[in-house]
């Protein structure tokens, strides 16, 4: 028996200690826990690299949505390498070049700037998963993939 | 395509274009048939971190050798670069516009800066680094860095 995707998964990078990785989390929290708790779920990079099972489960069953500080696209390489499909990778340091007075500065706790840019992340991807949603009535949809983890 | 001196440091391999000649800073100017084409260095690059915005002075303005010619905002730092040479800027890579990380992936080809128009070649070029020399000051920084000095 199929079962619908019912989720997009998020998966920020863990880029501790860095501005651009702090704001890919910060604006993950935003989505998970604000403004879209219902249809995502968050996914702690760290759990993906350590292979944790349901981690893993979790990324192959569901689309995901990747937030990267850094050009290393860490997230995004690590939820294709565990087999899931990523419906949007982000770039943070793309989203700072387009809201240029938006500078992330700040590690443990971002600067108002940062914060910022954050909900701007994090709406366009509340943005995406509303449109994931809508084409859930789609067959070709990714949320009516049939799970592989019956 | 360049023949580049390498040094490792760390986890990086550092690389310096052996057919130009650079100021100690890490700023590269390369004669050729139009103008001296300027650019970043592998090092300054790397140590400066990803490429957000390029701001160019603009063509037909006229630099100093050491002013000003272009500044870089980086994920970790903003780094106002100096000009090798006096002159007047010809043209600016269009790149640095649209696509300012291109001095990140590909910093002595198709990260250029700017062609400059340079009013005493000879002259300047005498106080810029050659290959050589510029390799051990990055062996020096970097080695510096790396073992947090």
């Amino acid at each position: 028996m199929s079962e619908a995707k019912t989720k997009v998964v998020i998966v920020p990078c863990s880029g501790i200690g860095k501005p651009y990785g702090t704001v890919s989390r910060e604006a993950a929290y935003i989505v998970t826990e604000e403004l879209r708790p219902d249809q995502t779920q968050l996914i702690p990079l760290s759990l993906l690299v350590l292979g944790d099972p349901q981690t893993r489960a979790a990324v192959m069953e569901n689309v995901a949505v990747t937030i990267d500080g850094c050009k290393l696209a860490c997230s995004t390489k690590m939820v294709k390498e565990s087999g899931g499909t990523v419906s949007k990778d982000i770039a943070v340091l793309d989203a700072f070049r387009q809201h240029r007075d938006l500078k992330p500065l700040g590690i443990a706790e971002l600067n108002p700037e940062g914060l910022r840019l954050a909900r701007v992340i994090a709406e366009e991807i509340a943005r995406q998963v509303d449109e994931l949603a809508t084409d859930v009535t789609d067959s070709a949809s990714p949320w009516k993939r049939e799970s592989k983890h019956a | 395509m360049p023949e580049f001196l390498e040094v490792a440091i760390d986890k990086f391999t550092l690389k310096v274009a052996s057919d130009r000649l650079y100021t100690e800073e890490g700023v590269w100017a390369k004669m050729e048939a139009g103008g001296v084409r300027v650019g970043l260095s592998d090092f300054l690059q790397r140590r400066s971190g990803d490429i957000a915005f390029v701001e160019v002075k603009p063509v037909g303005a006229h630099v100093k050798a050491g002013e000003e010619i272009a500044t870089i905002e980086t994920v970790k730092v903003n780094v106002s670069l100096g000009s090798p040479m006096a002159g007047r800027i010809m043209e600016i890579n269009p790149l640095m516009q649209s696509a300012p990380e291109k001095i990140n992936v590909d910093p002595y080809g198709d990260g250029w800066l700017v062609i400059v128009e340079a009013s005493d070649w000879p002259a300047d070029q005498r106080y810029l680094l050659t290959p050589e020399t510029y390799l051990n000051a990055v062996k020096r920084l970097a080695g510096e860095e790396a073992s947090g000095l």
